[in-house]
């Protein structure tokens, strides 16, 4: 037992503890926790739910870019029990967020019907748009719960409007920090609070709706959570709240236990920052692990960036947790109690434990996505068929904006890019080509309401040909996206890992190739292309690329022989009327040998497009006939030559 | 920019303090002295290097490394 109360073993498992012992221990019998966290899975569900269709902002509204939490009191350490189902980064950041928030504000200071909100990253994770409201929950004159949400805000000034940029090099330009404070006080707004807001964000009158609807969803959790404490007793809802984190630490104590002890490193590159490419940026870590413990050291991780590529040491911690349930045990709840037996070690000052005011933080995913896969190279080696491939790596994250005709400006962010992409493939089959990050859980927002909020056309949104990594089980497929822009416009582009494969295989699985992004500039004298741009190698000689390796030539896609191309060669890319963007992601890796994968699905990958014929015989030994674009029905196997070359490339 | 003239930014170190004693649980004396981040936050512990027992193991700073000039007030 530590000084703190916290476990740091669990000799009982939960399950073997007697009727009695477990109401000792969490204050109701085991039924009755189990019905009690249900029925705050069942709040921040109602919470989200209710939010979603009330915002105004399309990044919550179209990417569910928010989270809701229930947390215990000081006494319980805040610890978080329960979650909404939205993206990790925020879940596993607002354990330390609440208790960071409401110790420095002061927990005797708060009172019923308050709001308190902070958005630092070094106090809280992620980035300065992304605020954190915390709301008290009362009960008899005692905090008996907290109930949050974390909310990504459109604008929170800085010098980039929207603010995914990698060019921003200090906290100054990041955007405004906002230490813990009250947003409303006893149910009454706080004018100076709302004023100091709404007069940094170029956004204001969009965010404020979705404040109101954040107060109205923080009420509706804390009147659950009232609710729960009026049918079971605040013993029984204290109880219920450390039971919950007590099974997530029990789960991963046990998915740890077997792992073989040894210590096991990996590592992850990022290929440079927003200031120039004359340096890249390595995440390291080493895995020590003995028993039922894990202590990742990153240690030999680079020193923090330039610019603000950089996380902080929360959202590190929540990568790790992130790895770990997916590699050892998806099933894993994600709560406070996914760390307890988890020790991170970090340098202070790196690119995952960045430090004020130069080592700011913005596109702070990247970073801790990087270690995710770092945590993926060290032990996929030693999970067997439990290995996982590689995602694609990079967001690649548009951001622009502009005026249209009638003098209104635009802004769109995480739209227009590569945001969304493959996943690598696992034991389990193929992996999806179409979702996003290891480390995200969000939505893809409609091509119609893209379309609707800013000046742009999506031309083209589609798996890529012969991108998914060759396996038994085959990684998703890169994604290509073209849109045209109807103004002129500003862009900011964030492709970060384009120099070498994300996409790794897995168990004798190979990699997906790299992506690349590239700008086809409106031909001269007219306001656009002559049509869509085709995805033959010889498109792109009239191009500027932005970032990927091509060739120096034809700007195609060059992994081996061509030269990098840095995505903040220039801090801004403006783009006439007309402009056409590409971005192509990576691919997902594989999973298992590509010349174990049964004949029929590389006919049906094949069928779909996802392979090339000659691709088929290249990756997999799988000799295909016929016409997959013009006569799809008809194609079919030859098997004697696809064993005859399956033998040869064995033999070879 | 080609391939071989870029660099990598420098690595940093975690720092480790040599410390008195043997560890209970595998009585090796391999005790270091160092910050950790897990649930609850930042800990200051004691910890054997070859088994990971933690011989202490006590509240850090509230932001670890950070300093608020704010706390000064």
């Amino acid at each position: 037992m530590s000084n703190l109360g916290i476990p740091a073993t669990a000799p009982t498992r939960i399950r073997d503890l007697t009727d009695e012992a477990f109401r000792a221990a969490y204050g109701c019998d085991r039924f009755t926790a189990s019905v009690i966290v249900n029925r705050l899975k069942y709040a921040v569900g109602h919470m989200s739910t209710a939010f979603l269709r009330e915002a105004f902002s399309p990044i919550i509204r179209d990417w569910y870019d928010f989270a809701c939490t229930i947390s215990g009191p000081p006494e319980q350490d805040y610890r978080t029990a329960v979650v909404s189902n939205s993206l990790t980064p925020f879940l596993g950041t607002m354990p330390d967020a609440v208790r960071n928030t409401v110790e420095e504000f002061g927990p005797t200071g708060l009172a019923p019907g308050d709001v308190l909100i902070c958005n630092d990253p070094y106090r809280g994770g992620t980035h300065v748009n992304d605020v954190l409201f915390t709301r008290p929950v009362f009960v008899d004159g005692r905090i008996v719960s907290f109930v949050s949400m974390r909310a990504h805000q459109l604008d929170m000034g800085g010098t980039v409007p929207g603010g995914f940029s990698a060019t921003k090099r200090d906290v100054y330009e990041n955007g405004v920090v906002i230490p813990p404070v009250l947003l409303w006080s006893k149910d009454q707004p706080v004018r100076s609070t709302f004023s100091l807001i709404f007069d940094n964000t170029r956004w204001g009158a969009m965010l404020l709706p979705d404040f109101k609807s954040i107060h109205q969803q923080l009420q509706l959790g804390e009147r659950l959570v009232r609710e729960n404490i009026e049918r079971y007793g605040p013993d029984a809802h204290l109880g219920a709240l450390a039971y919950a984190c007590d099974t997530s630490a029990e789960l991963m104590r046990e998915a740890v236990a077997r792992v073989p002890d040894g210590d096991y490193t990996g590592a992850a590159r990022i290929d440079a920052d927003g200031m120039d490419d004359t340096v890249d940026y390595t995440v390291h870590v080493t895995l020590r692990k003995r028993d039922h413990d894990i202590e990742a050291d990153l240690s030999g991780t680079s020193a923090q960036a330039r610019t603000c590529i950089n996380c902080g040491i929360s959202d590190a911690k929540t990568a790790l947790g992130v790895a770990l349930t997916m590699l050892l045990d998806p099933a894993i709840p994600f709560t406070s109690g996914t760390w307890r037996h988890l020790d991170l070690v970090a340098p202070p000052g790196t690119l995952l434990t960045a430090l004020p005011p130069q080592g700011a933080p913005m596109m702070f995913w990247e970073a801790s996505g990087a270690l995710i896969a770092a945590v993926f190279d060290a032990l996929n080696p030693v999970l067997g068929e439990n290995a996982v491939g590689g995602d694609y790596g990079s967001t690649n994250t548009h951001n622009a904006n502009g005026v249209r005709q009638d003098g209104t400006p635009w802004t769109s962010a995480t739209q227009c890019g590569g945001e969304h992409g493959p996943w690598g493939a696992t034991k389990a089959g193929d992996g999806d080509s179409y979702t996003v990050l290891f480390n995200l859980n969000n939505l893809d927002p409609a091509t119609e309401t893209i379309e609707h909020d800013s000046p742009v056309v999506m031309l083209r949104k589609e798996h890529a040909i012969d991108t998914g990594g060759p396996g038994a089980h085959r990684g998703g497929a890169a994604n290509l996206k073209d849109t045209l822009w109807l103004t002129d416009a500003d862009h900011y582009l964030s492709p970060f890992r384009t120099r070498e494969p994300s996409g790794v295989g897995a168990g004798g699985g190979q990699a997906g190739p790299t992506g690349a992004m590239w700008i086809f500039p409106p031909r001269e004298g007219t306001d656009g292309p002559a049509g869509l741009v085709a995805t033959a190698p010889d498109v792109y000689a009239d191009s500027i690329p932005v970032a990927g390796v091509l060739d120096p030539e034809t700007k195609s896609l060059d992994p081996v022989n061509g030269t990098y191309h840095h995505f903040a060669s220039r801090k801004t890319w403006r783009t006439r009327a007309g402009a056409v963007l590409r971005c192509l992601t990576n691919g997902g890796g594989g999973w298992g040998s590509p010349f174990a994968r049964d004949p029929e699905k590389v006919l049906a990958d094949v069928r779909d497009e996802y392979v090339s014929i000659d691709g088929a015989a290249r990756d997999y030994g799988v000799v295909v006939l016929g016409d997959p674009h013009f006569d799809p029905e008809r194609l079919r196997i030859d098997m004697e030559a696809t064993t005859a070359l399956r033998r040869a490339r064995n033999r070879g | 920019m080609s391939e071989e003239s870029r660099t990598t930014n420098r690595p940093l170190p975690v720092e480790r303090h040599p410390m008195q004693g043997t560890c209970p649980r595998c009585a090796a004396e391999e005790l270091r002295g160092y910050p950790v981040n897990s649930e609850g936050g930042w800990f200051d512990v004691v910890k054997c290097q070859s088994c990971l027992l933690s011989v202490s193991r006590d509240r850090g700073p509230r932001l670890g490394p950070i300093r608020l000039l704010s706390d000064l007030l």
